[in-house]
């Protein structure tokens, strides 16, 4: 067992890392919200905290809540201009902000060597930071679930002009929604930087900020674990696939389009409907 | 030199706006963002290069045989994406989800079969001459690229407004409801649209790699970024808007880098679109997007 964590240390920590960023855009999309802002959110932490422990002397600790910190205010403010768009300009204009904040890192040489990246970071992020991160964020989100924000994020994503009609402050549960994601997404990017020595600007764009929503998408939205679920195959199919770089870009998107299409309720449905043996067209 | 550059950024403006008109068509019609365009784009730069190099065929049939591959590949992911999707009511980040993974198979295979080093087309193919109209130097290419992309857009726009099968399309626009209440082929036209999307894409892949003398697997990401911003520019859905907007971008490009420098090219676009979306947020161009909304 002990052989075996030496030997995936770097998967399971992949694994555990994108969960969490994973729950992240899980609590957005409970309420209609598909957000590209990860990667972005994701840079600001991980470049803040990169530039305070290795310049700045200072020690972990400080460093992740300044990263969070940075990324909750990152998001309060971003999420106050983009979050009255509706739809698929909310998802454009949250790119946008990924997409500004990618060609600033490449620019802002001093800090974040431009396009080469910062080499020789301290791997200071241990496994059991992530895991008790992970215990903590799927904790929360099972807490929001069951409480009355819950019951008014699901009215929500049924219908958002009821729930503002019937007198409740949908703008202001969005906020603070996006708030609380900006805050996990940031303290995850320092995580992240922490983990492999290596930062470049190309690690915090479109393509991770899509893999984040992806994960819940595939896993199941409504599942608890379904985020997780989610993040693991994500994580764990190309490194299965490694022998050939070309055939695990046809796999990776084959498994992931199979899914969509014979999984409608997400990959955490799968046992309930084997043991049921639903057919799965019916569930919709 | 002020228009020098309105001259390169027109010819850079026109190549976005073909690739963006098609992606505008699919979501002004059916109401998908189809994220598999970028790497359509790509394999219609392929197809033509191929086309070139194994068979020897002049630029402008080695063009139409890109237009029809990507016209394809755009029907396919409406046959194994879209259509089982909106068969069982599926959300749309389904299709978005779904058609992305469409578009990392087609990377993935084009890898495969074409190998990942930059390539580019034959010498034969690019067209040399250049004029210089009132000390502006004008490459044959940028012309042909300009008029390549008017053409393109204005046969798009002739087929919506004038011909009856337009008025269908425009129908299913609508709402596809009514569209199949009053007898229209939705099906047939669903697959049309897609065909058309497609082969501006690809047409647009072959503009591209004729400007910029580069084609590699990777390519679509970034013209996939643009086109986004091209849609949010014209208003997601609006054809004239797409080509105003991608003319727009073209030019805002390059005149960023003789403002600011090279490195900041690509943000300026999404720079645009956060400040669009901020006043209008809509688009710069919309108008029927309210009424949906």
């Amino acid at each position: 067992m002990i052989d075996l964590y030496y030997a995936y240390e770097n998967v399971i920590d992949l694994c555990l890392l994108n969960a969490v960023l994973a729950f992240a855009c899980l609590l957005l999309l409970g309420v209609n919200l598909l957000s590209l802002a990860t990667g972005g959110l994701m840079a600001l932490g991980a470049y803040l905290s990169i530039w305070l422990t290795m310049q700045k002397g200072w020690s972990f600790g400080p460093a992740l809540l300044a990263a969070t910190l940075l990324g909750s205010l990152a998001a309060a403010g971003l999420g106050a201009l983009v979050l009255r768009l509706r739809g698929d300009y909310f998802a454009m204009a949250t790119l946008a902000f990924t997409e500004v904040v990618r060609i600033l890192t490449l620019n802002w040489d001093s800090v974040t060597g431009g396009a080469l990246g910062v080499f020789g970071i301290p791997k200071l992020t241990e496994t059991w930071q992530l895991a008790a991160l992970l215990l903590l964020v799927v904790y929360l989100v099972w807490a929001i679930r069951n409480s009355a924000i819950g019951d008014r994020m699901r009215a929500v994503a049924e219908d958002e002009l009821a729930v503002t009609a019937s007198g409740h402050d949908v703008a202001r549960l969005k906020r603070a929604l996006f708030t609380a994601s900006g805050a996990i997404a940031g303290l995850g990017g320092a995580l992240a930087a922490h983990l492999n020595m290596f930062v470049a600007p190309g690690d915090f764009g479109f393509l991770r900020s899509m893999d984040a929503v992806l994960a819940p998408v595939l896993g199941g939205v409504w599942n608890l674990f379904g985020a997780a679920i989610g993040a693991a195959i994500l994580t764990l199919l190309p490194e299965l696939l490694r022998f050939s770089a070309q055939w695990r870009e046809i796999l990776i998107g084959a498994v992931t389009l199979l899914a969509v299409l014979f999984l409608p309720t997400g990959v955490a449905s799968l046992p309930r409907r084997l043991l049921r043996g639903a057919h799965p067209g019916r569930i919709a | 030199m002020l228009l020098q550059q309105f001259v390169n950024g027109l010819s850079l403006g026109a190549v976005y706006a073909v690739f963006a008109v098609g992606f505008t068509l699919v979501f002004g019609v059916l109401n998908v963002l189809n994220l598999s365009q970028g790497a359509v784009f790509m394999w219609g730069a392929y197809v033509g290069l191929e086309v070139m190099r194994t068979l020897h065929l002049p630029l402008a049939a080695a063009m139409a045989v890109a237009l029809l591959a990507a016209g394809l590949l755009g029907v396919l992911s409406e046959w194994i994406v879209f259509r089982p999707l909106q068969r069982r009511g599926a959300h749309r980040w389904m299709g978005m989800v779904g058609s992305l993974a469409l578009a990392r198979i087609l990377i993935g295979a084009a890898q495969e079969v074409f190998g990942t080093q930059v390539v580019r087309y034959p010498d034969g193919a690019v067209i040399g001459a250049a004029v210089d109209l009132w000390g502006v130097r004008v490459q044959g290419l940028q012309v042909v690229a300009l008029a390549v992309a008017l053409v393109l857009v204005l046969a798009l726009g002739a087929l919506l407004r004038l011909t009856n099968f337009g008025r269908v399309i425009r129908t299913v626009a609508f709402s596809e409801t009514v569209a199949r209440l009053v007898g229209a082929p939705v099906g047939r036209v669903r697959v049309a649209t897609f065909f058309v999307s497609g082969a501006l894409a690809g047409g647009a892949g072959v503009l591209w790699s004729l400007l910029f003398q580069s084609v590699s697997p990777f390519m679509g990401e970034t013209v996939l970024l643009k086109g986004l911003t091209v849609l949010i520019l014209g208003g997601l859905g609006n054809v004239a808007g797409a080509l105003a907007g991608g003319l727009l971008l073209g030019l805002v490009e390059v005149g960023s880098v003789v403002a600011v420098g090279a490195g900041y090219r690509d943000a300026v676009g999404f720079g645009l679109v956060l400040l669009i979306l901020l006043t209008r947020p809509t688009g710069l161009f919309s108008s029927r997007e309210a009424k949906r909304a």
